[in-house]
């Protein structure tokens, strides 16, 4: 069934895209090049639809030697290119370049080496995230980041975006969980990034950069020892207010939960509409707090935070006897982004980060502002860590109604800019974000920023136009330098 | 020194403490012209915007702690004293978050923070520490197990480039992807890409209770089933030690009522005569005796390996790091093929050892740094954070400049 | 099915988040965006923005098996199963295929949906498999160079006993507790008719009288599921007429259970058969199904046997049916249940895939075989009489053979006694 080269449908393309792909195929061979108008097009966006470009050409290549050698024939052809993996990104990170190659690594999916004296796994970069925990799980063991998105998104993208999820409270994010990185570099070298080698830790910065700085094809993750027990209750308050009361207790008890997880009213209700989680019925906030670790240790927090919720005014609380009643309680807030759709035709999902002291001041000014536009907003997040996911709700039949719902949904980031926070805390700045990034940095923020991507990328071929709103031009490239410097031997200017 | 008495005025206009500098205060014997001892961040600025006008070779120093790591300088004009930058920005106990100026003594900002019930979850193996060599060296301790090292916890970091711009990455939340993270990057940078003159990093409460939980080992194997033991288990320690010689202990934290149990299920993993105690064992959190300091990476299998080449002077944690020591008055090829052997040994295990302090004759006989697998794309960066090759250059791997 | 007018709205439901992608059969093995369903909508999308149906897209809409993975998989209640069928109908409809495919289509349709032609390859197939001529057959690859598709459906062909013919009714032993109507299948009747004898049996002794409509023929399942949606509704028809006199529809096979439950869709605009569609579709049950909400009556023999269940596509995904089998096998006394990893996964056969497409179809069954064999379990069950085809031929082609059986043979066996002898020593 398998397609064969398809090089003669490649009408319509530029020479230049027209050789090279030719080039890619005679490089890599077999189906892995694709240059089909139709085909192409399933590839125009990633999990944020309202940006697409169809690629000029995908390549599907199977090694990190074939991952370089297309790297290298668009260095040659001066031709773009962006990397994807799963394309759950939320932010156009994975968004292709019309006249550039999309690299996918969807095929580079081999779990190449699971080492448990050790803690760690060797992995390729298509591997999918919950995989990583499948395979090691009998073991006594798990991969700690947990994207809502796991069951599909690759850990190749979780290392671009330094992917986090209800539980990095506690664990912290892929940065926290990746010791090294075998990255094809934008001259189409393969060099080991590694957290705790000689030298500039360039693992540091590489986890994070959304694929700007060059394709990862081989990822060594931490595995951290699953907990000995864990215990979820579900409380319900009256208000958001109430439920933010909780969480400043417990946070100032001490206690460093597992997860804190809240949802407000009409949040509460697209769950209910979509998977029946039937949380307390008349609540205003709900709050999901899950402890995990020795038992002992757990058993004595969490009777702590069971008082602290009654304290702070929660009217029901629950508490999980079992992993099924855990997955019922998880159940609503993990259907919460897609169960929204069931409560209104179109929505934006928005991420932004406050202080999570700033909780009750920027709920109070969102709703204030949902009030204004007459734009509903529905708000989940992650109350340990103050990452807001205001889901921005809109009829896109309407006319005008995208542009209003953008409107509030921008309104939002100021107001997390505003009080110190961040305008995305796991989702990226992709294409989507990348307008804001001057509201939240300096211009100098930037340019340094930058600095790293000339070192990596001066010829500014991987994946251009994201996470900068202005590309910051290289001047000389300096790495190519041949010789001994032009300061070499001066040392003394005294 | 026409040129220096200029320099001397010209970081004057901009910097309030600035003089000639003192022969004792030498980095690895060379001595700076002038030092300049900032107590703003535009202070700062301004001393590293001099400092470009001019082309000063620039070295920054905090407590002086770990400033004979690394290499001499190449140059040395201008050493920037950050002593004077020691505030206390922000503490918001509330967010577990806390911003401080690189001058701040590590002692001194854990004290603020205690008030509050709060740490930095960063170990101090060198009293004296700044906050800022902290990071400038990525120096971390036993929690290192479950905490990791500064680029796990500086979410936010202010810099003065080299050509005095000052520029911010991260902020001051614990989550948040909004560009790139150059707070990680600067982890263990040794002041090559910039002056670090402000960071933010997120905070742990301080446990309500602590045990160590220690075993004299006898031999490499023991060391290893007992370390085995304890990381493949649910007691979630903090910090997982081998002590040369021949000691494995083991740190708690948490609730007093859970705390003893868990001791007592650590003693059981650990075997043989382990003892709990409420403070730490002798060597606890300090690097191994000597005059040179060998930092090696060495994942939990390459343990019997580095006890076997290494001898005594040894600490390791269980995250896969720790540090060999050599007594005062070895020879440099003593030295030379103990760093070989380790470098071997180590390498199968995809580790790998860089000498951190020396002797002057041990630190000219051995290649310090080893092999550094992504040298020419290092040096690419260098270039582009300091083009004019001021800041600190030779110090660090490579000789990069 | 609500015309086409549907089509915009159900695929604006997909949000392209990708939760769809791992459980994709043909997504696991190609790893390719068209060949997922986020990538097969994608396509759908481009054909109702005026798109042609092109021999590209066509293919990849070929490729897709209906397993329904997808649908258990969608966060955001896609209905893919209603996509596909239309788009099938699409396809069908402006797409000219190539003289071949369109033989070999052709063919399948004239002879699986009707039991009396299916009957009549029973024997040549029967003396085929006696004289030893079809190990000869297969050895020398003939028929795989005549046409590979004719080759797979030699393949799967099950080793065939004497089809005992059932009675119009089967009495229930001691009090009744209810009374059902029983769908017999054109591939279960005709080449696992001792499934039907077992699920006769189990049901009467678990106290139904069992009525076998006589003028029941196929239920349209294979027609509806690959574009032939006319054929298919004149099949449901026949069916409904069949059974709406019935209190309750037994059905034992998984992709039978799954068109029935879909009559009400599948007529909802023809005036003059919605309602009763309706009805049909309300009371049909899945044998595991009915026999779980019945409760258990007749003693449980002890089955010393270790047993891997594979789920069915058509009946975990397309009718939700995952607990209740698993918990009859395990109401058995000394039976152990082992999971099959990556239960979710198709195991290639889907109705007619297995023929049309069979290198895809092989490479998923030797895929599934891999788990069912890593289980270790001495007897595979599944409620499918396609899967057990497939799984069992794969199995037999890696070298490590295993007896299968259907729920209803566990069943039987234990309430009548017989042993585990009963179901492993069948050889396959
Ligand atoms: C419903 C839903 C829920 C989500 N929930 C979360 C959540 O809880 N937390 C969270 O953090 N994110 C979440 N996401 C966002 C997304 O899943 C993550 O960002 C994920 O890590 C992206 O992985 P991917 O494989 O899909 O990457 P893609 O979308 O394919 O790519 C993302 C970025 O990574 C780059 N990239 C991909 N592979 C490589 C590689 N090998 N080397 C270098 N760069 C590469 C791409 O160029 C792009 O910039 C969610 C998304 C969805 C749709
Ligand atoms: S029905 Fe099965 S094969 Fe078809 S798209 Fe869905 S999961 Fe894939
Ligand atoms: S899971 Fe559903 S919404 Fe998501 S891509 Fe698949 S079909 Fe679309």
């Amino acid at each position: 069934m398998r397609m064969l080269s398809e090089l003669e449908d490649g009408e319509g393309m530029d020479s230049v895209l027209r050789t090279l792909a030719r080039d890619l195929d005679v490089l890599l061979g077999g189906d892995r090049v694709i240059t089909d108008p139709v085909r192409l097009r399933t590839y125009e966006c990633d999990g944020l639809t309202n940006h697409r470009a169809t690629p000029g050409i995908v390549v599907l290549p199977d090694s990190a030697e074939q991952v370089a050698g297309v790297v290298r024939e668009c260095v040659r052809a001066g031709v773009p290119y962006v990397a994807r993996g799963s394309g759950t990104g939320l932010s156009g990170g994975a968004l292709p370049r019309t006249d550039g190659v999309l690299i996918v690594t969807s095929r580079m999916r081999r779990i190449l080496e699971i080492d448990i004296p050790n803690q760690r796994a060797v992995v390729e970069p298509g591997v999918i995230n919950l995989d990583v925990t499948r395979a090691v799980r009998a073991d006594g063991y798990y991969f700690a980041p947990d994207p809502s998105s796991q069951q599909i998104c690759s850990v190749g993208g979780n290392v671009a975006e330094n992917s986090g999820g209800a539980h990095c409270l506690k664990y912290g994010f892929t940065a926290h969980h990746v010791l090294a990185c075998e990255v094809v570099t934008p001259d189409g070298e393969i060099v080991e990034l590694a957290a705790d080698g000689p030298g500039y830790d360039l693992l540091g910065v590489f986890v994070g950069a959304e694929g700007t700085l060059g394709i990862t094809t081989k990822i060594t993750v931490r595995l951290t020892r699953v907990p000995q027990t864990v215990q979820t209750l579900l409380a319900a308050f009256e208000s958001i207010e109430a439920g933010g009361r909780a969480v400043s207790a417990i946070i100032g008890a001490g206690v460093v939960p597992a997860a804190i997880e809240m949802m407000d009213a009409l949040s509460i209700e697209a769950a209910e509409a979509a998977v029946n989680c039937a949380y307390p019925p008349g609540a205003g906030a709900v709050l999901i707090v899950e402890l995990d670790g020795p038992e002992p240790e757990v058993a004595a927090q969490f009777a702590d935070v069971e008082r602290l919720c009654r304290d702070a005014g929660a009217f029901e609380i629950r508490i999980a006897a079992d992993d099924a009643e855990r997955a019922l309680i998880w159940k609503g807030r993990k259907s919460a982004f897609a169960a929204v759709g069931r409560i209104s035709p179109a929505y934006i999902v928005q991420d932004g980060v406050i202080p999570r002291t700033a909780l009750p001041q920027v709920l109070a000014r969102i709703d204030a502002l949902s009030a204004e536009s007459g734009v509903r907003v529905a708000n989940v997040f992650h109350a340990g860590d103050g990452n807001l996911h205001p889901l921005v709700l809109f009829d896109d039949a309407e006319p005008g109604a995208a542009e209003r719902a953008e409107e509030v949904s921008g309104a939002i980031l100021d107001l997390c800019i505003e009080h110190g926070g961040s305008i995305t805390g796991e989702h990226g700045v992709g294409v989507d974000k990348a307008r804001y990034m001057p509201r939240m940095f300096t211009e100098a923020d930037l340019d340094t920023m930058q600095m790293v991507r000339c070192g990596f990328d001066p010829g500014g071929l991987c994946n251009p136009g994201k996470v900068f709103p202005t590309p910051r031009l290289c001047g000389e490239v300096p790495g190519v330098r041949k010789g001994p410097h032009p300061f070499e031997g001066k040392a003394d200017l005294f | 020194m026409a040129t220096s008495a200029k320099a001397l005025d010209a970081l004057a206009a901009v910097c309030g403490d600035v003089r000639p500098g003192e022969p004792e205060e030498g980095v690895l014997g060379v001595e700076p012209a002038l030092v300049a001892a900032p107590s703003s961040v535009d202070e700062a600025a301004g001393v590293m915007r001099v400092a470009a006008a001019l082309g000063l070779a620039v070295v920054p120093r905090g407590g002086e702690t770990r400033l004979d790591w690394g290499a001499p300088p190449a140059r040395c004009d201008l050493l920037v004293d950050t002593r004077r930058l020691d505030a206390l920005l922000e503490h918001t106990s509330g967010d577990l978050v806390v911003s401080a100026q690189a001058g701040m003594p590590m002692e001194r900002l854990a004290e603020v923070l205690a008030e509050r019930g709060q740490r930095l979850a960063l170990d101090v193996p060198l009293p004296g520490s700044t906050v800022g060599g902290t990071i400038a060296t990525a120096a971390a301790g036993p929690l290192r197990t479950l905490y990791g090292t500064p680029r796990n916890l500086v979410i936010g970091l202010t810099i003065v480039r080299a050509d005095g711009q000052v520029a911010r990455s991260g902020g001051k939340v614990v989550k948040n992807v909004a560009g790139y993270d150059l707070g990680r990057l600067f982890c263990g940078s040794f002041g090559t890409l910039g002056l670090i003159v402000e960071a933010t990093f997120r905070l742990h409460p301080v446990p309500a209770a602590r045990a160590w939980v220690t075993r004299d080992v006898d031999g490499p194997k023991q060391a290893y089933e007992a370390v085995q033991a304890v990381l493949h288990s649910p007691v979630a320690a903090s910090a997982v030690e081998y002590i040369g010689p021949g000691k494995v202990a083991v740190l708690l934290e948490g609730v007093p009522d859970g705390l003893s149990l868990r001791a007592r299920t650590t003693a059981g993993l650990l075997g043989g005569d382990a003892e709990i105690g409420g403070d730490p064992p002798a060597g606890w959190g300090r690097y191994p005796d000597g005059t040179t300091l060998i930092d090696v990476t060495a994942p939990p299998t390459a343990l019997p390996d580095l006890l076997a080449t290494a001898g005594t002077a040894v600490t390791w944690n269980g995250d896969g790091h720790g540090h060999v020591g050599l007594p005062a008055g070895s020879p440099p090829d003593v030295a030379v093929r103990l760093l070989g052997a380790l470098r071997d040994v180590l390498g199968a295990h995809r580790g790998g050892a860089v000498v951190r302090y020396a002797p002057e004759d041990v630190r000219e006989a051995v290649d310090a740094w080893g092999p550094v697998p992504a040298l020419a794309l290092m040096r690419r960066v260098k270039d582009q954070f300091d083009p004019d090759h001021r800041l600190s250059p030779g110090r660090f791997v490579g000789g990069i400049r | 099915m609500s015309g086409h007018d549907d089509l915009p709205k159900l695929l604006g439901d997909c949000v392209h988040c990708g939760f769809c992608l791992p459980t994709c059969p043909t997504y696991v093995l190609w790893g390719e965006e068209m060949d997922s369903p986020r990538g097969r909508i994608h396509l759908m999308q481009q054909h109702a923005e005026g798109a042609p149906m092109s021999a590209p897209m066509v293919k990849h809409f070929d490729a897709c098996l209906g397993c329904m993975a997808c649908v258990t998989a969608c966060p955001s209640g896609v209905q893919y199963d209603r996509l596909i069928e239309m788009t099938r109908a699409q396809v069908e409809d402006e797409h000219p295929r190539p003289l071949r495919d369109r033989a070999v289509r052709e063919a399948i349709f004239r002879l699986f949906p009707y039991r009396r032609r299916l009957r009549a390859l029973r024997g040549p197939l029967r003396a085929y498999q006696r004289t030893g001529l079809d190990r000869l057959v297969r050895r020398t690859g003939v028929l795989e160079r005549v046409s590979p598709s004719l080759a797979a459906m030699e393949r799967l062909a099950p080793p065939l006993g004497r089809a005992p013919r059932l009675p119009e009714r089967v009495a229930a032993r001691g009090e009744r507790r209810a009374t059902v109507a029983m769908l017999t299948g054109c591939v279960q009747g005709e080449f696992f008719p001792e499934v039907n004898a077992a699920t006769a049996r189990v049901l009467a002794l678990e106290g139904c009288d069992v009525l076998i409509p006589k003028g029941q023929g196929c239920c349209g399942a294979l027609s509806v599921h690959s574009g032939r949606a006319e054929e298919g509704r004149a099949f449901a028809r026949r069916t409904i007429e069949a059974f709406e006199s019935a209190d309750v529809v037994v059905v034992n096979a998984a992709g039978c259970g799954s068109a029935m439950k879909e009559y009400r869709t599948l007529l909802a605009d023809d005036p003059s058969w919605a309602r009763r569609a309706g009805a049909v579709s309300g009371k049909t049950r899945d044998l595991a199904e009915f026999l779980l909400e019945l409760g258990p009556r007749a003693a449980r023999r002890p089955l010393p046997v270790t047993v891997a269940y594979h789920d069915a596509c058509h009946l975990s995904h397309a009718q939700g049916v995952r607990a209740q089998p698993r918990a009859l096998l395990s109401g058995i006394p000394e039976l152990t249940v082992r999971e099959v990893a990556d239960p979710d996964i198709c195991c290639g056969s889907a109705g007619t895939y297995n023929v049309l497409n069979p290198g895809t179809a092989a490479e998923l069954g030797d895929r599934k075989a891999g788990n069912v064999a890593a289980t270790g379990a001495e007897l595979l069950v599944a409620a499918n009489p396609g899967c057990t085809m497939q799984i069992a031929t794969a199995l037999r082609r890696r070298g490590t053979p295993i007896a299968v059986a259907h729920t209803a043979e566990v069943l039987d066996a234990s309430l009548r006694g017989l042993g585990p002898d009963a179901l492993l020593g069948r050889a396959w």
